[in-house]
């Protein structure tokens, strides 16, 4: 649905985007991550035109955007939450682009009442708040009932209660059948959205894979705690495992919670904690963004 | 391109911009109107002639055309709304041309508002004077017909600087630098060095006071309003063209 193939986009002697590949399936939210001047940006408006790649394609429905016939209505975006004329009421701002974009009159009001700004709809967008904008910036992204939806950090500027709300609406999105492509930087909200993650680093492929064969893949960790912390470090440490101090635990690393027990057995060392680390998406991140840094 | 100009034509009723400007006209007008008749003599607002250069006092709306097609075109880069825009209607060209048709088309209802106006407080004023309203129809349709026209080209061309210059205070600074400042100096030196002593009729505010003379001023350093028109014409082909290829060369980011 969503194909992004060795694509390349360079500003002056700066590579944005290096060869990136991926693609984005029907029915899946794909998270997009990456540090900041990762080139998920860049990504996101190429692939709805409004950046011109230097090679490589950007298709959305085996086209590019342009060339979709009422684009509007086969893929929303959200870009930016200030991409609003602050003198225009909020029902006027989406009209004007449910004009343009061939979306049906009347969608302008369902839209205002499926993000909750239906009250605030005659209010100028000069008075909104951040979150406000955010919403309606989703409501112009859903005014032509589109099947792909491509969002740059829509959770920011939302409370907490904007947030819940955002994970339910992008899952019973994708439960339609929409493909949605969302970069964030909350990793805890990607992780509790996206069925799968792309990670992209200094505009390069890093991985993808869904949530739980990335979190899987990657070695978890074992908190212990002993009053031999010393001498545990040193046995844990011969057995190739890597220990980190963490106050007065161990974190380690390279082997289960049963094989630090046993060593620690071995060794006859009394323990007070030994718990299993899950891997969070957020641990994978940084493990893979750092790994490419060095 | 009908939903798209659609779409340009809401945006340019939707804000407040409009209102603001339309009350400066009008308050504009009204002060020229009424000191124009006021002040002169009643010889000289008496004849057919001399009424018909009073409507000449709605040429004012050929400025707030101007702003305003600057300020709509200028505020899609300042506001960020480019991005929804061309999402939208992704034809950079649709974009372009839509917005330079709006510029026209607003231009026109401005000028007919202010063209209004000068008309009604002309039959308020004249009378109150003195003086017999006798402004003929013939002369003044044609006058009117030639503002009408100027007013469309004026519109797209500050839709199209706005598009090429994005940045609004610098894209209304200078044009205000150029109609008060920059043609006047340059047509005087070429006047005073140039080989071709005529060549500053071909600037754009001369060639719309050529497309505009009632034949009341000296009209020996002025197009024809044929040729002006078409010089005009060609000014605002050119403010349009270099929209859309600057528009569809630049990145949206």
């Amino acid at each position: 649905m969503i194909a992004v193939e060795d694509l390349r986009k360079r500003y002056g002697k700066t590579l944005a985007v290096d060869g990136l590949s991926f693609t984005v399936e029907p029915g899946r939210v794909v998270g997009f991550l990456g540090p900041n001047g990762a080139g998920k940006t860049t990504t996101l408006r190429i692939l709805l035109g409004l950046v011109r790649a230097n090679s490589g394609r950007a298709t959305i429905l085996g086209k590019s955007y342009s060339q979709l016939e009422r684009p509007f209505c086969q893929v929303g975006a959200v870009l930016e939450a200030s991409g609003f004329h602050p003198g225009r009421k909020a029902r006027n701002h989406l009209r004007v682009l449910a004009r343009a974009g061939h979306a049906s009159k009347t969608r302008v009001d369902e839209v205002l009442k499926i993000v909750g700004l239906e009250g605030a709809a005659r209010k100028r967008v000069g008075g909104y708040s951040l979150g406000m904008r955010q919403r309606l910036a989703l409501a112009a992204a859903l005014l032509g009932d589109p099947g792909v939806l491509i969002l740059d950090e829509p959770a920011n500027g939302l409370d907490p209660e904007g947030i819940r709300w955002l994970r339910d609406l992008l899952r019973s999105l994708a439960a339609e059948g929409r493909a949605v492509l969302i970069s964030s930087h909350v990793l805890a909200e990607i992780e509790q959205t996206a069925d799968e993650v792309v990670i992209i680093n200094k505009g390069k492929f890093v991985a993808h894979g869904s949530v739980e064969s990335l979190t899987r893949s990657s070695e978890g960790r074992v908190r212990v705690r002993s009053p031999q912390a010393a001498k545990l470090e040193k046995q844990l440490t011969k057995a190739g495992l890597k220990v980190d101090v963490d106050g007065d635990a161990l974190l380690v690393a390279g082997g289960s919670s049963s094989k630090v027990g046993e060593i620690a057995a071995k060794s006859q060392v009394v323990l007070h904690e030994l718990t299993p680390i899950a891997t969070q998406l957020e641990d994978v991140f940084f493990a893979l963004t750092t790994e490419e840094k060095r | 391109m009908i939903a798209s100009l659609s779409s340009e034509w809401l945006k340019l009723r939707t804000t407040r911009t409009i209102f603001w400007l339309l009350v400066a006209l009008s308050a504009v007008i009204t002060l020229f109107v009424v000191a124009g008749v006021v002040t002169s003599e009643t010889q000289d607002v008496s004849s057919p002639r001399d009424q018909l250069d009073l409507l000449g006092i709605g040429m004012l709306a050929l400025i707030i055309a101007l702003i305003m097609g600057l300020i709509v075109s200028t505020g899609e880069f300042r506001h960020g709304t480019i991005t929804s825009t061309l999402l939208a209607t992704p034809s950079r060209a649709s974009v372009a041309i839509s917005k330079a048709i709006a510029g026209m088309l607003f231009a026109v209802a401005l000028v007919g508002l202010a063209e209004g106006l000068v008309l009604l407080e002309l039959a308020i004023v004249l009378p109150a004077k003195g003086v017999d309203f006798a402004i003929q129809g013939g002369p003044a349709a044609a006058f009117l017909g030639r503002i009408f026209l100027a007013a469309a080209l004026w519109g797209a061309i500050g839709s199209g600087v706005g598009l090429s210059i994005r940045n609004q205070i610098g894209a209304v600074v200078g044009c205000f630098a150029w109609l008060f400042l920059a043609e006047g100096l340059i047509n005087a030196i070429l006047r005073s060095h140039a080989i071709d002593s005529h060549a500053g009729r071909f600037l754009p505010l001369q060639a719309t006071g050529a497309v505009l003379n009632t034949g009341a001023r000296n009209s020996a350093d002025l197009l024809s309003h044929t040729a002006g028109m078409a010089v005009l014409c060609g000014w605002m082909a050119l403010a349009t063209v270099l929209a859309l290829v600057l528009l569809r060369r630049r990145d949206v980011s």
